[in-house]
């Protein structure tokens, strides 16, 4: 596992074209009157190579996690330094103990991963902005596009742990038709080197 | 005066083709960029687009990234999961329909625009298409139309939208529409890049049973076919090297049993081809 190259940062230190786009330590208001601080620590990462060779578990690098469409703003897509949030460790950790039990290769979905609050799909009301959570669309050779293997799954990664939250199948808001949604809410990770006095 | 000798005779002539076909209707538009012939056979008639709808949807992809909302190299999630614009309902498309099988097996991932615009035309990709039209925008598409002011093509929705055909909710052309559409895109309206890359996509069309079919071995077409249960169509830009291009759309209607209907379109395509040649001034005519 590499993990010793990530290099974590203070997101409140980025130029100030980062800062709009990622919008660290700002809080958010989702539904039901709740309200949320993004996230304020990054992995800095400098290339696809680089992304590719990080493995945050045993069968998830972090390219993985971090992979999105033109749907996202031009200068977190074209350019490197790319920034992710530091509890992206916690969501790969999450989907290799939910391998371990489908015991079966899983695949997270193109913008299925870590999205900016800039992204144009849920943008920062998404938990997807938080590093949190993951979409997926296929666990060995089955696609999950069903009731049935949606509902299979589902329970399999509610069963790992209270704080997993997952969507049920569907095609209304807040349920799934053609992937798995887990996420471990809205979880900030602050690495030790890291100070959170601003 | 020649052009009306033309004319008359191309619409005996097809009119001959459309009863021996059984053909329901058949609809032609036709601007010979050699002769300046411009030709119409029920030209302002409404047809099932079908697939032809997907030149308009490459013109609006093209016009986009020329206006800099993306570039054509940038990816695009792949998601077989559209809603229709009936009523919101979610639809699923069949892989069984669509020619482009290896665009299925990457769904999760991405694909570039570039590689959905080229799937969309010459394997005539219904998921490209409705990708790409999600993408977009409905909307967006249609205001791309009327910039171009190409009037007789109706973009609606995408396809395989089953809740929207129910309730006649479809994309529809005239072949004077198709015409002025393919027109736009040998004109200005686009980039002098985008332009040459869109011919070059519509050049490489896989399905060549119909125009192509009715033209000698050494006519190149940047074209685009469509059919459905009731129609079969063709509409494209006939090039040959003795000469300038001609720019057609054959549209038919048949009966959903009704054989034969690729060859009828391209007995029509034969039909042009000869008439256009008769046109022709002789070389020592002048």
């Amino acid at each position: 596992m590499k993990t010793e190259s990530l290099r974590p940062i203070d997101g409140l230190h980025l130029a100030e074209g980062y800062r709009g786009l990622l919008r660290p330590d700002e809080s958010e208001a989702g539904t039901n009157s709740t309200v949320h601080r993004l996230p304020r620590f990054f992995y800095e990462i400098e290339s696809w190579e680089e992304a590719h060779e990080i493995r945050l578990a045993p069968h998830f690098t972090l390219a993985e996690l971090m992979l999105v469409d033109c749907r996202e703003a031009r200068l977190l897509l074209s350019q490197f330094p790319h920034y992710v949030p530091c509890a992206v460790l916690l969501l790969a950790r999450f989907l290799e103990d939910f391998r371990r039990e489908v015991d079966a290769p899983v695949f997270v979905s193109a913008n299925g991963g870590y999205r900016s609050p800039a992204h144009q799909i849920g943008g920062a009301k998404s938990i997807h902005a938080w590093g949190t959570a993951a979409n997926i669309y296929r666990v060995g050779d089955t696609f999950l596009s069903d009731s049935r293997s949606i509902q299979k799954y589902r329970t399999i990664a509610a069963s790992l742990g209270p704080a997993v939250f997952v969507r049920p199948f569907g095609h209304e808001k807040g349920q799934t038709g053609d992937h798995l949604h887990v996420d471990l809410g809205y979880v900030r990770l602050t690495p030790r080197e890291c100070s959170e006095a601003s | 005066m020649l052009s009306v000798d033309v004319s008359n005779g191309l619409q005996e002539e097809l009119e001959s083709l459309a009863l021996k076909s059984r053909a329901r209707a058949i609809g032609v538009a036709l601007h010979d960029l050699e002769t300046g012939l411009r030709f119409s056979l029920r030209g302002d008639r409404w047809f099932h687009a079908a697939s032809t709808i997907k030149v308009a949807v490459l013109l609006a992809v093209f016009r986009a990234a020329d206006e800099g909302r993306y570039r054509l190299d940038d990816s695009l999630h792949l998601r077989n999961r559209f809603f229709s614009v009936a009523d919101g309902s979610h639809f699923r498309l069949s892989q069984d329909r669509d020619a482009t099988p290896e665009l299925y097996k990457a769904i999760g991932r991405t694909a570039k625009i570039s590689a959905l615009t080229h799937a969309m035309i010459c394997g005539s990709s219904n998921l490209a298409t409705n990708l790409l039209l999600d993408f977009v925008g409905v909307e967006y598409a249609r205001a791309v139309l009327r910039q171009a002011e190409v009037d007789g093509v109706e973009l609606r929705r995408g396809v395989e939208d089953h809740g929207a055909h129910e309730r006649g909710i479809n994309n529809e052309a005239t072949p004077d529409g198709l015409l002025s559409l393919l027109s736009v895109i040998r004109g200005d309206f686009l980039t002098p890049e985008s332009k040459r890359e869109v011919i070059r996509i519509l050049l490489a069309q896989r399905f060549n049973s119909m125009i192509p079919a009715g033209l000698p071995p050494h006519a190149t077409v940047a074209h685009k076919t469509g059919e459905i249960s009731t129609a079969s169509h063709d509409i494209g830009i006939v090039y040959l090297p003795e000469r300038e291009p001609y720019i057609v759309a054959i549209l038919t209607e048949f009966d959903p049993d009704r054989n034969g209907r690729r060859e009828t379109v391209a007995a029509i395509s034969e039909a042009i081809y000869r008439s256009l040649l008769r046109a022709e001034p002789k070389s020592n005519e002048d």
